[in-house]
């Protein structure tokens, strides 16, 4: 019998690097944990991007919040985002977040960020939705790039061995403890790492929607990489739709259109010219939380008072024009880009999806639940509840990315060995995408529209079963790698396909309407405070809702 | 939905020996960026295709290629049909795939003091503008400079100024960006027209150390003679022979109607060094209607000075200069020196309007002049091409004259006070012209600069002409004819 080969069949047998701490993620979470790990040992960062460039830290554009005023109180900001997190949110964890925000954002001022001040050298604040003070600390509308560039140059200093563009496939483990990872290197080598503790901080995943804001790792890579490895995930059913994204160019549909310029004063109308705000939210009106600005716009458009590329009016005209070149440049540079001045002429956006609240879940060290493995940023659950406020996300990737750090740094060296039969099993697994029939991107394709259709801003268990079943037949379909420099983007498919499948059983799990998840077919009697439930909870082992038990 | 057919640069190091080119007939929506025409030839086509993206909305810099020739964010620059995409010239990786890392790397890191202190607003405003970089390189990769000598590059300069700003930092950043070389910079431009966030490093940052390496003594001592020469004599260059201005009166009839009345700020080299050439745009001026007024007071514009960062004695220049033309009452100011022009435009606030002689004759229009039989080159002076947006013009007059062959327009190494501070750099550059102009196969060669006319003229062996000086012959072989015509 004739036996085809692919060039490409044979591995080299992995190289297997040693560390202390092993990072997985680039972002604004995984560089700060990895600059505080360095402080305790050898400390590799992965990422499938480049360092400083990967990852949604960098595409941030609003702000950071914190508690920097007298008349402000991190009582206040914990109460906020309680209240805008529908109290889903765990408790401790959003004490810790609001009390080390102003903490971890003075780092970076240490180490060169160049925020906007005031005329008194303070740090600027601006308005964000849900808050009553305007507490989000911003850098024009490039915060999150300019994060970045403050904690790569820090990094320079730390001493860290920065790996880019490997892929993490999945976590390595010896008994229950996890002891490293293995991944494919920028040649689409394979390559393990071992490490004592091990730090996800992989981001988020909305790259499983149509339309997202996210950037090309938004792929939800560490939920199942972490749910592979036996943690739990709670709230995996908790997807924030931003309320402003763009809806031309129709191939850049969802990019991001910053809730600063709401912040700064920009109004939402339909079609009709209604400020229709007003029917939803008539006290916050544009700044309500995400999760009613965006069901606001979407039944505007469902009801058909959307504009011609289906979205509703942003309208900053009223503003001065310096206002919007000093506030708002990337905003106006990425629109004169695509034909809009934004100075002259309303914006058009829809919903898109943006941020996942949900999570592996945490305790307040950032441990997981399983041995050896730590979760920061938006890869964690628990901080941000049902909805998160604009501006504490990136508060969470230093609050948490520096505990994670401390804690994997802190951990005892030397704990665990890596099994070969893993690679090996690796390895099969890879060489099976060879003989693979369909490309990745057409699997991606149609689950992204699935997602979008089935599992989106209203959901309904009918629906969801149906998304399930399309999710279930595409992860039986043989993926195919034309090449090994596809080898990396078949194992992210598959990722894709069981972060998507973890987001819809919990939608299915939670039977009610709760922040940004909204189950039309379900009625109930009780606001968010007396909700029944708690935490949606997924595992290799178990999965269910937990009970409150309200006094 | 649209078809386009792009051509795309593939290369596999572990496959490939060299770099080849492949066409792909794709379907995009319409506005439609470069970056979802490479996503449509990956999905659809070809799923080996590497190239590399993140934000997708120009935010990462991770995504720059070349389009036509040009760098460009892909996820930013509208698709067009027929375009060619090719990896900036960085060494390539993969395709479209180059590798970022050793530039990237090579930033400096701020070594803070170690307080939260914010610096002032003022401070933060001028930082502001150097921090908006996204890394894409794509300065990086057209930097003349890096490729002749060793020069940590733009974005590099950018870094160190922007920590030279902050008093947050620790480390003298000057000295640092003098090791690095500061003074390799010819001042072309190149890096700012590319970068996709607009930032203007030679302007804005490279001059700025300049001026700060100044005030700590570290000036080249050749670019030093230059600003005493400047203080003692008005003039940046000594004279070889009698000047342009002891040749001419104050004030020159055109031969026919007066069209317009222009003021001609004349230049250090075209009046020391090269007056036979402004002799020659003088003939053409007056044969094409213009007065010309020539105020004898006038001095060196300061652009010697400006780039290479001595700034005390400047606003004397500008205002001998100014009052020269503001006396006379003269509301246009004509420029033949490419760097005069540029320096007048952009680093005065005058009281008149600055041209530059290709944009007088073409605005003007001209009498055509005969044709010769040559074949000729140009060379871009990187002060008027990037300096003044002035690419077609000189083209439209070169072209009524004699066959235009087109080459790569960078620069030659004479800006910036490399020729004269690092002779050796300029020297290379020029050499790289010289093959340049050879693969055209040009028999002369064209410019519009004096310092370009100049320093090609030393390194290659075909004659180098300023347009002026190509019309003026044009005129004469109409004339010629016309005599023999009439015998
Ligand atoms: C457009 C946009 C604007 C936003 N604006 C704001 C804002 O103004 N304020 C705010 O608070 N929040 C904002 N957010 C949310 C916030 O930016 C993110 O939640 C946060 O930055 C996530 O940080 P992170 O470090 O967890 O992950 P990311 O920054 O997303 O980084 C993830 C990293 O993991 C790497 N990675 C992923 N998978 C793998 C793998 N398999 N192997 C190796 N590496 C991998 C990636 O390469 C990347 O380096 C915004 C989000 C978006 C998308
Ligand atoms: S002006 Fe020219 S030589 Fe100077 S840094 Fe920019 S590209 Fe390089
Ligand atoms: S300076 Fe401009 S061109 Fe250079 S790397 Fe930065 S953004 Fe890119
Ligand atoms: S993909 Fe980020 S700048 Fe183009």
């Amino acid at each position: 019998m004739y036996v085809y080969y692919p060039p490409y069949n044979k591995m080299r047998s992995a190289d297997v690097l040693d560390c202390h701490v092993l990072v997985i993620g680039s972002g604004g979470a995984g560089v700060r944990a990895a600059i505080e790990a360095s402080g305790y040992g050898e400390t590799i960062l992965v990422s499938k991007t480049l360092t400083g460039k990967g990852g949604c830290t960098t595409m941030a554009e609003g702000g950071y919040n914190a508690v920097l005023r007298e008349q402000d109180s991190c009582e206040i900001h914990f109460e906020d985002t309680m209240k805008g997190g529908a109290y889903l949110n765990d408790p401790e964890l959003v004490r810790i977040l609001v009390d080390e925000a102003p903490m971890r954002i003075r780092d970076l001022l240490q180490w060169g960020a160049v925020f906007d001040v005031t005329d008194c050298c303070e740090v600027a604040q601006r308005p964000f939705g849900g808050q009553r003070f305007p507490r989000t600390c911003y850098a024009g509308d490039r915060t999150g790039h300019e994060m970045m560039a403050t904690l790569v140059e820090r990094l320079a200093g730390a001493g860290v061995e920065v790996m880019n563009e490997v892929t993490a496939l999945d976590l390595l483990k010896d008994g229950d403890r996890v002891v490293g990872a293995v991944g494919l290197d920028e040649k689409s080598e394979l390559l393990a790492i071992r490490a004592d503790s091990t730090v996800l901080a992989t981001g988020g995943g909305t790259r499983i929607y149509d339309i997202s804001t996210n950037s090309s790792s938004g792929t939800g890579d560490g939920f199942a990489i972490g749910y592979r490895a036996g943690a739990e995930l709670i709230d995996m059913e908790m997807v924030q739709f931003h309320p402003t994204g763009a809806v031309y160019p129709y191939d850049a549909r969802g990019r991001l259109i910053t809730e600063a310029v709401r912040g700064e004063g920009g109004i939402l109308k339909n079609s009709l010219g209604e400020r229709f705000m007003s029917r939803y939210d008539p006290e916050r009106m544009e700044l309500s939380t995400r999760d009613v600005v965006s069901r606001a716009i979407a039944t505007e458009i469902l009801e058909g008072r959307c504009t011609a590329h289906g979205g509703v009016f942003l309208d900053v005209t009223h503003l001065p024009g310096q206002q919007i070149e000093e506030k708002l440049p990337v905003m106006l540079e990425q629109f004169l880009k695509f034909g809009v001045d934004i100075r002259e002429e309303p914006m058009e956006v829809a919903p898109t999806a943006h941020h996942m609240m949900g999570g592996l879940r945490i305790t307040p060290k950032c441990e997981t639940t399983v041995i050896g493995l730590f979760a920061c940023g938006e890869v964690a659950g628990g901080v941000h509840g049902a909805n998160r406020l604009g501006g504490n996300a990136l508060a969470d990737t230093q609050v948490f990315g520096k505990r994670a750090g401390e804690s994997a740094g802190k951990a005892k060296k030397k704990r665990g060995r890596i099994d070969k039969r893993a690679l090996d099993a690796q390895e099969t697994r890879l060489s099976a995408f060879f003989d693979g029939e369909v490309p990745p991107s057409t699997v991606a394709r149609s689950l992204r529209t699935a997602m979008w259709e089935g599992a989106g801003i209203f959901r309904t268990a009918r629906e969801l079963e149906k998304t399930l079943g399309v999710i279930t037949h595409l992860s039986s379909l043989p993926v195919k790698a034309a090449g090994r420099s596809n080898l990396a983007e078949c194992c992210i498919l598959q990722n894709m396909l069981t972060t998507a499948s973890l987001v819809v059983k919990g939608a299915l799990i939670r039977k009610e309407s709760r922040g940004a998840h909204v189950r039309k077919d379900v009625t109930q009697t009780w606001d968010p405070q007396t909700s029944p439930y708690g935490h949606s909870y997924q595992s290799l082992t178990r999965t269910g809702i937990e009970t409150v038990v309200k006094a | 939905m649209k078809k386009m057919n792009v051509r795309v640069q593939r290369f596999d190091p572990g496959q490939d020996e060299k770099p080849h080119f492949q066409t792909y007939l794709v379907e995009v929506n319409e506005g439609a960026r470069v970056l979802h025409v490479l996503h449509a030839v990956h999905d659809e086509i070809d799923p080996t295709l590497s190239y590399r993206w993140c934000c997708g909305s120009g935010q990462c810099g991770s995504c720059a290629v070349r389009v036509n020739g040009e760098p460009v964010l892909a996820c930013m620059e509208e698709a067009r049909d027929a375009m060619t995409i090719e990896p900036l010239k960085l060494p390539v990786k993969k395709d479209l795939v180059v590798d970022l890392e050793p530039a990237l790397d090579a930033l400096s890191h701020i070594e803070p003091t170690g307080s939260a202190a914010m610096p002032t607003r003022e401070e933060v405003e001028l930082i502001k503008p150097l921090r908006s970089c996204i890394g894409c390189l794509a300065c990086v990769s057209v930097c003349p400079a890096m490729d002749v000598t060793s020069f940590a590059g733009p974005t590099a300069m950018r870094q160190d100024f922007r920590l030279a700003l902050d008093p947050r930092d620790t480390k003298d950043r000057v000295t640092e960006a003098v090791s690095k070389g500061l003074f390799t910079c010819t001042s072309c431009q190149a890096c700012w027209k590319v970068c996709p966030k607009d930032i203007q490093i030679p302007g804005k940052a490279i001059e700025k150390l300049r001026s700060l390496a100044n005030k700590k003594g570290l000036t080249l001592p050749r670019h030093q003679e230059v600003a005493k020469m400047v203080r003692e004599t008005g003039r940046s260059v000594s004279r070889t022979e009698p000047t342009f201005m002891e040749q001419v009166g104050e004030v020159i009839e055109p031969h026919g109607p007066v069209k317009a009345t222009v003021g001609f700020f004349v230049g250090c080299m075209y009046n020391q060094r090269l007056p036979q050439t402004a002799l020659d745009a003088i003939e053409v001026l007056r044969r094409n209607g213009i007065r010309v007024i020539i105020p004898k007071e006038q001095v060196c514009c300061g652009s010697p000075l400006i780039r290479t960062g001595q700034l005390d004695f400047l606003d004397t220049l500008k205002r001998r200069n100014i009052d020269a033309f503001a006396f006379r009452n003269i509301d246009t100011v004509l420029t033949m020196c490419a760097g005069c022009g540029s320096t007048l435009k952009h680093d005065y606030r005058t009281p008149f309007r600055v041209m530059d002689i290709n944009e007088l004759l073409t605005r003007y229009g001209i009498e055509p002049p005969a044709r010769l039989p040559l074949k000729a080159t140009y060379h871009d002076p990187c002060h008027l091409l990037r300096g003044q947006g002035i690419r077609d013009l000189p083209r439209e007059l070169i072209t009524q004259v004699v066959n235009l062959v087109e080459m790569p327009s960078v620069c030659c190494g004479s800006g910036g006070g490399v020729r004269s501070g690092v002779p050796e750099e300029a020297a290379a550059l020029a050499e790289k012209r010289r093959e340049e102009i050879e693969k055209t196969g040009a028999d002369i060669v064209i410019s519009s600069c004096p310092f370009c006319e100049f320093h090609i003229m030393e390194h290659t062996d075909r004659p180098v002409k300023n347009v002026t000086t190509l019309l003026l012959e044009g005129y004469r072989e109409k004339d010629r004819k016309k005599a023999e015509n009439t015998v």
